[in-house]
């Protein structure tokens, strides 16, 4: 009898894992069979390296949301990055115990808040806030990236927090022996040491600052043009999507799953640098 | 060569922000007063290609090219929403955009396209050019005799005051409508601009009929047109005209008309714009507030 409940249990485990594999499975199947002929029918060059989209035209150039995409990002990494690590260095090496019991929390409820949330608040704040400055519409790569910088924060300060925690003691205390300030051994010593925990942390968030959507279409301006400063408005390829899904018929729907092909392999590719990151560490 | 990737990286960065201090700058000259009381560039703000607003937007202005493509300019910043685009225009002096006449708001200002105003009475008589079409699209002779009961409805006098109730502007001057006390199930979905009204005529028409109900689906015209093609769901609704390979296997239906009011910000003093200078504007033609007399 209670072989039996365990060879039930085994295999509803197992039915379990299958799910999650299956939409996997599934879902790279709908993306890549539904786009890849799209991309065949415009021609690889014209889709990747087109710089115009003009659907009602028959123009599908990506090129300038793959660009968008990139800035968008490289931005959120360089507002976020640096002030998540910062951060972390203070939760885990300054913080008071009382005090670390009220920001804790708060940072994790900074990543349980809705996207479009975000997005709502940053387009009636930052958007005014940066046109009074550039005197520019304030939509764009600038408002995108501040958006983002904020979004990640709570993914690069949590893994940046525990692999600093995760240092041996003896680093910052062998630092400190050696006549090092307090600073100088957190700084050269203990931050270098989590390295690998921390460039995770930093790919994870580069996978959502890509991925993100919602808060992006609201604030970004939208332009399917090639940037030409740093506060004129770009469409990423998530927004792409999100935008023109709905009323797309024909090949301008098969050319949207195909921007989805590209995400798709822009997703993949950090994903992959994840995990030779992790291998790598494991090894270590 | 990670450090050499980050250099390569912050230098980029660096000369984006410096090609931006070059090209940001508005021409702005305060010195040449304008008929706007706005100086600066133009924030010409969109709909997203393929929306029903944009496709009947830029048909009605002609803003199209020579093979009567939509030819809204590429720096239009492009939203998907209607209350993105009522904040964007209330949050930005230099803003325009355009929304459906039922979903326009206090916190922007319509300008009258050549002299005439947007409202339901100049719609109706033609003289607000700026108007579009709600189509039900379905399949005919395959309707269910509640869904064709509740298309009857709309048609009548009493859904026609609905819609004119609504905002919208009604089309047809049908006879009273008399409850044959149905059941039964109807789906019905597509345009995001038809539902608001096709959801107040579904809950007065639940009134008369307690036990027909009816699920309403927002998924934009084109969706809801292809769903009901496959009789994925009844009634389709659509807030443009059918394409000629749609009307091969439905029947449109128009249910009523919907002006689309042209906005500006509130600080914008100019009340009347002609459909040249908004032509000009969406095409990218004119781009600064100071060429507008």
């Amino acid at each position: 009898m209670s072989n039996l409940k365990e060879v039930f249990m085994k295999i509803l485990f197992l039915l379990c894992a299958c799910i999650s594999i299956l939409a996997v499975a599934v879902i790279c199947i709908f993306i890549f069979a539904n786009g890849v002929p799209a991309i065949g029918e415009i021609g690889f060059m014209d889709f990747i390296f087109g710089t115009h989209w003009k659907p009602s035209s028959g123009e599908f150039g990506i090129f300038p949301m793959i660009v968008a995409s990139i800035y968008v990002t490289a931005g959120a990494i360089i507002i976020g990055v640096p002030i998540g690590i910062l951060t972390a260095v203070f939760l885990a090496k300054y913080c008071p115990k009382k005090l670390y019991k009220f920001i804790k929390p708060l940072i994790n409820l900074l990543a349980s808040i809705p996207s479009v949330v975000y997005g709502f608040f940053c387009l009636v704040v930052v958007v005014p806030v940066i046109q009074q400055l550039t005197h520019t519409s304030g939509k764009g790569i600038l408002t995108a990236s501040i958006l983002l910088g904020i979004m990640i924060l709570p993914t690069v300060i949590n893994t940046s927090e525990a692999s600093i925690r995760a240092v041996p003691d003896m680093y910052y205390e062998g630092a400190l022996a050696l006549g090092a300030t307090k600073e100088r051994s957190l700084l050269k010593t203990v931050v270098p040491a989590a390295k690998s925990g921390i460039m995770s942390g930093i790919i994870l968030s580069i996978g959502r600052a890509v991925g993100e959507t919602t808060a992006v279409v609201m604030i970004a301006g939208n332009q399917a043009v090639m940037p030409n400063s740093i506060t004129s408005g770009v469409r990423t390829l998530t927004s792409n999507i999100v935008m023109e899904m709905a009323y797309a018929t024909g090949l301008h729907r098969s050319a949207l799953i195909a921007t989805a092909v590209v995400l798709f392999v822009f997703i993949l590719i950090i994903n992959i640098c994840f995990s030779i990151l992790v291998r790598k560490k494991e090894k270590q | 060569m990670k450090k050499l990737i980050c250099t390569v990286m912050a230098g980029a960065m660096l000369a984006l922000s410096f090609a931006g201090c070059g090209s940001s700058s508005s021409s702005a000259n305060s010195d040449s007063p304008s008929g706007t009381g706005i100086t600066g560039a133009i924030t010409v703000v969109s709909r997203e290609d393929g929306s029903g607003t944009r496709g009947a937007f830029t048909e009605l202005l002609g803003i199209v090219d020579d093979q009567k493509n939509d030819a809204t300019t590429e720096t239009a910043e492009i939203t998907n929403s209607t209350s993105v685009m009522i904040s964007t225009v209330a949050g930005n002096n230099n803003a325009i955009g355009y929304v459906s006449l039922g979903s326009l708001s206090d916190t922007v200002k319509a300008v009258k396209v050549d002299g005439v105003e947007c409202n339901a009475n100049n719609v109706k008589s033609g003289e607000y050019k700026v108007a579009r079409p709600f189509n039900l699209a379905y399949c005919d002779g395959e309707l269910s005799e509640a869904a064709q009961d509740l298309i009857d409805y709309i048609m009548s006098s009493d859904g026609q005051a609905i819609v004119e109730k609504e905002g919208y502007i009604p089309i047809a001057s049908g006879s009273e409508y008399k409850s044959k006390n149905l059941d039964g199930k109807i789906t019905v979905a597509g345009s995001t601009s038809v539902a608001p009204l096709m959801n107040v005529i579904a809950d007065e028409y639940k009134k008369l009929n307690p036990n027909v109900s009816i699920e309403i689906q927002e998924s934009g015209s084109t969706t809801g047109i292809q769903s009901a093609t496959e009789k994925a769901v009844d009634i389709g609704m659509s807030s443009r005209e059918l394409k000629d390979e749609e009307t091969k296997t439905l029947t449109a239906k128009q249910i009523a008309m919907d002006g689309i009011a042209v906005i500006v910000n509130q600080s914008n003093t100019t009340d009347d714009l002609t459909s040249d200078i908004i032509k000009s504007i969406y095409l990218g033609n004119t781009t600064v507030w100071d060429e507008i007399q």
